[in-house]
């Protein structure tokens, strides 16, 4: 009698892999079939962990030659819903491919493979004082998939997006076949640079793990100044806080320059939503400025008070505030526990977490923000808002964290309307989701321009002929 | 006698507060400098999300409760390969954080009632309970075999069951049965005899405590003999003037602190009577000057917390009535009950001992890979992850290594033979008797 193809398949899996790193126990699916997200629940066909690169190449030409989707995995805790397979097939685990292949203290990069998390590059980062921009995420979660998928982190108001730190990769293609982008194509041992080369890491970044796997990638890092100063202050109204910002912002004097709504000050949010308190400001703002030493120090705060008078001679409501000392602590001491274990997001609100998490520009922040405002309290949910300017420049992070209860479909229903109709708002205003489920993928692509979207689909095409990378997630 | 043993019917609105967020599968502290290590022996081991911490367990749960996952053999496998250290337990930040390690034992409880639990080589251990009162299929006459060298010595130990006396020494069955850690209970005697203190013990009549019946899921079995020893524990505070239960078994304690307070006789019993882990004991009266050091000890150790002497034993401080957060909320915690320092200032004060710490230690101290039963059901993997243990332990620098439990005390060993190392697990009572002598 001829064995099933799902048999047959998982015998072939387990030739590449081994006998313990291949599965197709529906227990071990069903630990991959959700995650934070209000995204509906789906199972693999498949679990595999590869260790090596070679394994990774032959899974994927196994998957390719069938037919088969991929989802790429390392750990699971973004929460757009990025791993769960929208068609079945093999999940691919990455968590043990997680070596820290070289710290380059003198150049100032690291070579990391996808398993890699936060915590385990802090630990071995310090060692040479050196930092990264870490998320206010899980310390679990994976520094390259983070990268990958546009994070940002504590160093965003200085360097940018975590993508823009990547300085070279080696992805595995759909077809197998191994490739390099960045320096690391040149010479073997060199991952110090993207450039001068055609950009051809774009090929991966921001797919959503759509485009390849990517097995290994060089990171730019940087050395920990020793003296923190964290600027706070407040508004009653995001027009405010978004002058001060932009204002502060040209100094290019903060790593990280955020702005967060009352609710998001909360640890955790509240859940359902409540009025702050009267006479509370509406808008918080942390700036996080390093300095190597005092007088430098002295000279960031000059610059800081110059702003903060500048603006309080505008007549808003600008004033210094004491930031929440667990917020504060969760934002500025990372990577966190905190934050990396949803207790300032959740904690009220039980299960689920998800967003509409976007790059807006700033002079859209507030009229976005006060139309999200409506629709979340009018869903019962608190607007949790944050605002973080990139790089200096005057666009950035505009993301609402909307927790929710998720033993509730019904309440897991509401917060996935009231975020979809918030990202509506956002997409029609100039910004981009990024990280998104593919609620947000389809409102995408109702806007995109038909040459962007042939464009995408011509590429995709060509890297993935038989569309087996986390199929779905591009909404076509 | 009733009991307050959760369902996982009754733990499911609990369940509900993980996020899946996965921050329990890894230890890690900001610092600085920042501290990141494994935490779950299963996790490391076996490494499918399932596995995993808190997180995996957890989907486990919430499948067989969604009625998505039936019992199969590999499901069971899965949920018994577990520890139940509850290092995951100590990362996690919300609401059910309190209760992780009562939902994986809410599981195991659920099998053993559906007739599935718990896996064969344990079932093992279910039967000595009934057959022996003891999960080693030791005859009673056995359990008195460690007490040979005291009555060749002419130092017989009480017997409490003839003779009051303030404190029961609550041998535990491992010290008793397991021939490589009769070590423990031999030297915590003599070291007690060396102290004067006025102790006895229950010899053919002490039966198990219950803890590897309820860490695998056997609820009845635990409470039958968790009922039977509150009997005791109350006969000899009444009849034979005990008020103070020592144990040198990090089960032992665990269970007698942790699970007998689930009873709801257990106020009304234990009243009057203190139950205290041996090291605590020694280390009171070493503080009162009343245990001085006569030699030294040269040597270079490290210190392994167990997991039911350490955070097994935290108290969580949890919102009943929504007065403080919200209704089930987690508030915070209280570890003065976890004994962290104390066998630390007892231990670095051995005339001569250098004390090294390894990386995971205290509150995310790496688990033997002995609890949770699964040195009974999965003996080779659990001294694999001991080895482990002990190649940190290594790392330091230390010759030995020290802890104080008899389970820890057993599979560490394992570990440690199964890698060829010279490094050996000692119990703290072990040294301490190796440095206090008679009195003149």
């Amino acid at each position: 009698m001829l064995a099933k193809r799902e048999d047959m398949i998982l015998d072939e899996l387990v030739s590449i892999v081994g006998k313990d790193n291949a599965t197709a126990a529906k227990h071990i699916r069903y630990a991959y079939s959700y995650d934070l997200s209000f995204v509906t629940p789906k199972l693999p066909d498949y679990v595999v962990m590869a260790t090596t690169v070679e394994q990774v190449q032959n899974i994927l030409k196994l998957a390719n030659r069938d037919k088969i989707p991929v989802v790429p995995y390392t750990a699971g805790s973004n929460i757009g819903g990025l791993c769960i397979p929208e068609q079945g097939g093999i999940l691919l685990d990455l968590k043990r491919m997680n070596k820290i292949i070289r710290i380059d203290a003198e150049s100032h990069y690291a070579i990391i493979e996808p398993g890699v998390s936060h915590a385990q590059l802090a630990m071995e980062l310090y060692k040479h004082n050196l930092r990264w921009s870490w998320p206010v995420g899980p310390p679990s979660a994976s520094v390259s998939s983070n990268a990958l998928c546009h994070g940002i982190g504590g160093l965003s108001g200085r360097y940018g997006l975590n993508s823009e730190e990547i300085t070279s990769m080696e992805v595995v293609l759909p077809t197998g076949e191994l490739v390099r982008v960045g320096s690391c194509a040149i010479r073997e041992d060199s991952w110090h640079s993207v450039l001068p080369m055609p950009q051809l890491d774009g090929l991966f970044k921001g797919w959503l793990g759509t485009s390849g796997v990517v097995t290994k990638m060089g990171v730019r890092v940087h050395p920990i100044p020793p003296i923190l100063k964290v600027f706070t202050v407040s508004t009653h109204n995001l027009e405010d806080m978004t002058s001060y910002m932009v204002n502060l912002g040209n100094y290019e004097i903060c790593d990280d320059l955020t702005g967060v709504s009352w609710w998001l000050s909360q640890v955790p949010i509240p859940y359902p939503y409540r009025p702050k308190p009267d006479g509370a400001p509406e808008w918080y703002c942390f700036g996080a400025t390093y300095s190597w030493t005092k007088k430098e120090k002295e000279a960031r705060e000059e610059i800081w008070q110059n702003v903060l008078d500048e603006e309080k001679k505008k007549g808003t409501s600008i004033q210094y505030a004491d930031y929440p000392e667990e917020a504060l602590k969760a934002r500025t001491q990372l990577p966190s526990r905190i934050v990396g274990s949803t207790k300032n997001y959740t904690k009220m609100a039980g299960g689920g977490i998800s967003w509409p998490g976007t790059f807006t520009p700033a002079n859209k922040w507030a009229p976005v923000y006060n139309k999200w405002k409506e629709i979340l309290i009018d869903h019962k949910l608190s607007p949790a808002t944050r605002v973080t300017n990139y790089r200096g420049v005057h666009y950035g992070m505009l993301r609402a964290m909307i927790p929710f209860n998720k033993q509730s479909a019904e309440e897991t229903e509401n917060a996935r309307h009231a975020i979809v109709e918030c990202l509506k708002v956002d997409l029609d205003a100039g910004g981009i989701p990024y990280k998104p489920p593919v609620d947000f993928a389809a409102e995408i692509n109702k806007r995109a321009h038909p040459g962007y979207l042939s464009l995408l689909k011509q590429v995709k095409q060509l890297l993935d002929p038989n569309d087996i990378m986390n199929t779905g997630k591009l909404g076509f | 006698m009733e009991w307050n043993i959760t369902t996982l019917e009754e733990l499911e609105d609990i369940l509900w507060r993980c996020t899946a967020c996965g921050n329990c599968k890894a230890a890690y502290n900001y610092g600085p400098p920042p501290e990141f290590g494994e935490i779950c022996p299963a996790g490391a081991e076996f490494g499918f999300e399932g596995f995993m911490a808190s997180k995996g367990k957890i989907a486990f749960a919430r499948g067989i409760l969604d009625g998505q996952l039936e019992w199969t053999d590999e499901l069971l496998d899965a949920i018994y390969k577990c520890t139940v250290c509850a290092g995951c337990q100590n990362q996690c930040e919300l609401d059910h954080k309190p209760f992780i390690p009562e939902i994986i034992e809410a599981m195991r409880r659920k099998s053993v009632k559906d007739g599935v639990g718990p896996m064969p080589t344990q079932k093992k251990i279910a039967q000595s309970m009934r057959s022996y009162n003891n999960p080693y299929q030791g005859p009673r006459r056995v359990r008195m075999d460690w007490t040979r060298p005291f009555k060749k010595a002419k130092k017989p130990i009480k017997d409490i069951n003839k003779e009051p006396a303030d404190i029961l020494y609550y041998v535990g069955c491992t010290g008793a049965f397991n021939l490589p850690a009769r070590g423990v209970p031999v030297a915590t005697a003599s070291l007690f005899q060396k102290l004067g203190l006025d102790f006895g013990i229950l010899g053919e009549d002490e039966i198990c405590c219950g803890s590897t019946a309820m860490r695998i899921g056997d609820a009845d079995e635990f409470k039958r003999v968790a009922e039977s020893n509150l009997e005791t524990f109350k006969r000899l505070h009444e009849e034979r003037g005990v008020n103070t239960i020592v144990t040198s078994c990090a089960g032992c304690y665990r269970a007698i602190k942790k699970d007998y307070v689930l009873s709801s006789e257990y106020d009304k019993i234990m009243g009057g009577i203190t139950v205290i882990h041996t090291v605590e004991l020694l280390n009171n009266l070493f503080k009162e000057g009343k245990l001085k050091f006569t030699g030294e000890l040269p040597w270079k150790v490290t210190y392994h917390d167990p997991c039911h002497t350490g955070r097994h034993l935290t108290k969580f401080v949890i919102d009943k009535d929504g007065s403080q957060l919200w209704k089930g909320a987690y508030v915070g915690l209280n570890e003065e009950d976890c004994l962290y320092d104390v066998p630390r200032e007892i231990l670095q004060a051995i005339p001569g001992i250098e004390f090294t710490e390894m990386e995971r230690i205290r509150d995310n101290s790496y688990c033997c890979g002995g609890g949770g039963g699964v040195m009974t059901g999965y003996g080779d993997w659990a001294a694999k992850n001991a080895s482990k243990r002990i190649e940190e332990g290594m790392k330091t620098g230390a010759e030995h290594m020290v802890s104080i439990c008899p389970f820890c005390h057993y599979n560490l060993n394992e570990g440690s033979r199964r890698i060829g190392s010279e490094m050996k697990l000692y119990d703290l009572v072990e040294l301490l008797d190796q440095v206090i002598a008679e009195p003149k």
